[in-house]
């Protein structure tokens, strides 16, 4: 199984040492992302969804007064053992990351077709500006912008955020990356631009076979998105299963509670509901997995 | 609702400057805002929706057209008066709170400026006020980086109310929230309109927001006003093509409610 799996994190610890000896903020986190699987970690802020992201990608580890213990598996072979030369090579290439907010993730000083151009070096150091621009327009045409030609020719403020945001899925993707880590993308847009990127990364990302994290502090944003669902709370997962039992049959009563604060469609008024209780640090709860 | 309303929006036109180009923001939109209701303000972004509200509050004043408030037209330069009865919480409590500021002493201020209440009743007004919007009164003498997103989203919330203002326009209210946080702030915020009669202009993108703490709803498309309705008969029959491309946006947590999206969205397809 273990082989087979794009992400196995185990037993994944984070502390920060300060003053006063050190404050632990993943108390052991144990996520799989199966080969082309959609995972979605959801947590309000402060709960380590983001941090855990950055954990797997690597950049948690070079920020000082970090600690980070546990075993992280990308395909079978243990991220830490790696080299960071290694460490390095694996970043842009075979895992790569969106950000929430698309405008500031891309260097505004360089145009699209030159940020496409470095981003497809990483992997082929050897590639020449004109495949960079003609595979740049294949992958611009898949996130459906009609006029690639214009938008490699375009800075990123020159482009709405929609657009960027395009952008950013575009060149996430360029490399074949094995896994995608997606932390609250699209967030910053509107929402009719946000429904239409989530479906665009959704049918992107099934064609490419790519795995993803999903992180997102809204469980309806990927209710239409992932296959199975992480609820983390205060550094802990609380509960895990398929997208389908996370929501028809939720039984951590802080997944009950994330669940309950999303206002209806159909109406009813917004619910009381407590902001803490120790309830919420109930442990946790894991649904019947059928994996394939 | 009374008949009177208390706001009167009429054939409003702002035009900006840029370069030298002139983009119209707001374009001929006219409607009412009735006393103590909840106004939802729905659109993208571009579509004209903050500068309404800035120009309600007065930041600038319309190119064309009036904005009547209580039967009187609302001056370009607004008396102390006028700004004491409309009010703005934002989007971003970290940005609109000053910084260095203890929570206390920015409550304080609003209290200073409008001269409300004796100078020695003060404290007691602010220790009030965060009990209202529910905070703990040792919170007072932080400072906004001192609390959390929703504890200083509540600090807004209070100092708008500071000096028992009749119209709030809330941007974004509940945006830059977390969801269980969200909830806990409507609430709040519904009890307080109750309580004190207020109005609200709530601009927002969020529809699923709108459907449960909305009376009527506006929505704006690239500075024009495309639909004016009562919350139930918008999330019933949406009138515009534009607004069914917003419902069929929402995300939703139950197949009830995805089945009902779908068939919003799908109402008006031949």
């Amino acid at each position: 199984m273990t082989a087979q799996d794009t992400l196995d994190i185990q037993n994944l610890r984070l502390s920060f040492r300060n003053w006063s000896g050190s404050v632990e903020v993943l108390h052991g986190i144990d996520l799989r992302i199966a080969r082309g699987e959609r995972v979605a970690l959801v947590g309000e802020s402060g709960s380590g969804k983001s941090v855990t992201a950055r954990i797997v990608l690597g950049t948690m580890q070079e920020t000082p007064g970090a600690r980070v213990s546990g075993r992280i598996l990308f395909g079978g072979r243990d991220l830490d053992a790696m080299s960071r030369t290694e460490r390095r090579a694996v970043r842009g290439t075979a895992m790569s990351m969106i950000f929430q907010d698309p405008t500031t993730a891309l260097n505004p000083v360089y145009r699209i077709g030159t940020l496409v151009h470095e981003v497809l070096k990483r992997r082929e150091p050897a590639i020449t500006a004109e495949e960079a621009r003609r595979r740049g327009g294949d992958i611009l045409r898949e996130v459906s912008i009609d006029d690639p030609e214009r938008v490699l020719d375009s800075f990123a403020f020159q482009l709405s955020g929609g657009m960027n945001q395009r952008v950013m899925i575009a060149m996430s993707l360029i490399n074949e990356p094995q896994l995608l880590l997606a932390d609250e993308p699209g967030t910053a847009l509107d929402v009719t631009v946000q429904a239409q990127t989530l479906k665009l990364m959704r049918d992107l990302v099934e064609s490419h076979g790519t795995s993803v994290l999903f992180i997102s502090h809204n469980l309806g944003v990927v209710r239409e998105f992932a296959d199975r669902i992480y609820v983390i709370y205060r550094g802990r997962i609380v509960e895990r299963g398929p997208t389908a039992a996370i929501f028809e049959d939720p039984r951590h009563p802080y997944t009950r509670a994330l669940l309950a604060a999303i206002p209806r469609l159909t109406g009813g008024g917004i619910p009381e509901i407590a902001e803490r209780s120790d309830s919420f640090l109930a442990p946790m709860v894991a649904h019947e997995e059928v994996m394939g | 609702m009374t008949s009177e309303p208390i706001l009167s929006v009429i054939d409003v036109t702002k035009r900006f400057t840029v370069g030298q180009r002139v983009v119209t923001a707001v374009d001929g939109v006219s409607f009412d805002v009735a006393e103590g209701e909840c106004l939802a303000v729905v659109g993208e972004s571009g579509s004209g929706k903050s500068t309404i509200a800035n120009m309600i509050l007065g930041l600038y004043p319309p190119s064309e057209g009036s904005l009547i408030f209580r039967g009187r037209d609302l001056p370009e330069r607004r008396t102390l008066e006028l700004r004491r009865q409309i009010q703005l919480v934002q989007q971003n409590p970290l940005s609109s709170l000053n910084p260095r500021r203890s929570i206390a002493a920015s409550l304080r201020l609003a209290l200073d400026v409008h001269g409300y209440g004796a100078p020695a009743e003060r404290p007691g007004i602010i220790e009030d006020l965060l009990a209202e919007v529910g905070l703990d009164p040792h919170l007072a003498r932080r400072s906004p980086a001192g609390l959390s997103g929703g504890q200083r989203q509540r600090v807004a919330i209070a100092r708008a109310l500071a000096c028992r203002s009749d119209l709030i326009v809330l941007d974004e209210p509940t945006s830059a929230l977390d969801v269980i946080v969200q909830a806990r702030v409507l609430r709040l915020l519904e009890e307080l309109r109750r309580a004190h009669g207020l109005t609200y202009i709530f601009i927002t993108h969020d529809l699923s927001v709108v459907r449960n703490v909305a009376d009527r709803v506006a929505v704006f498309q690239r500075g024009k006003l495309i639909e004016f309705a009562a919350t139930a008969r918008i999330f019933e029959d949406p009138g515009t093509e534009y607004t069914r491309s917003l419902i069929s946006a929402i995300p939703v947590v139950s197949e009830e409610e995805a089945a009902l999206r779908d068939s919003l969205a799908r109402a008006g397809v031949p």
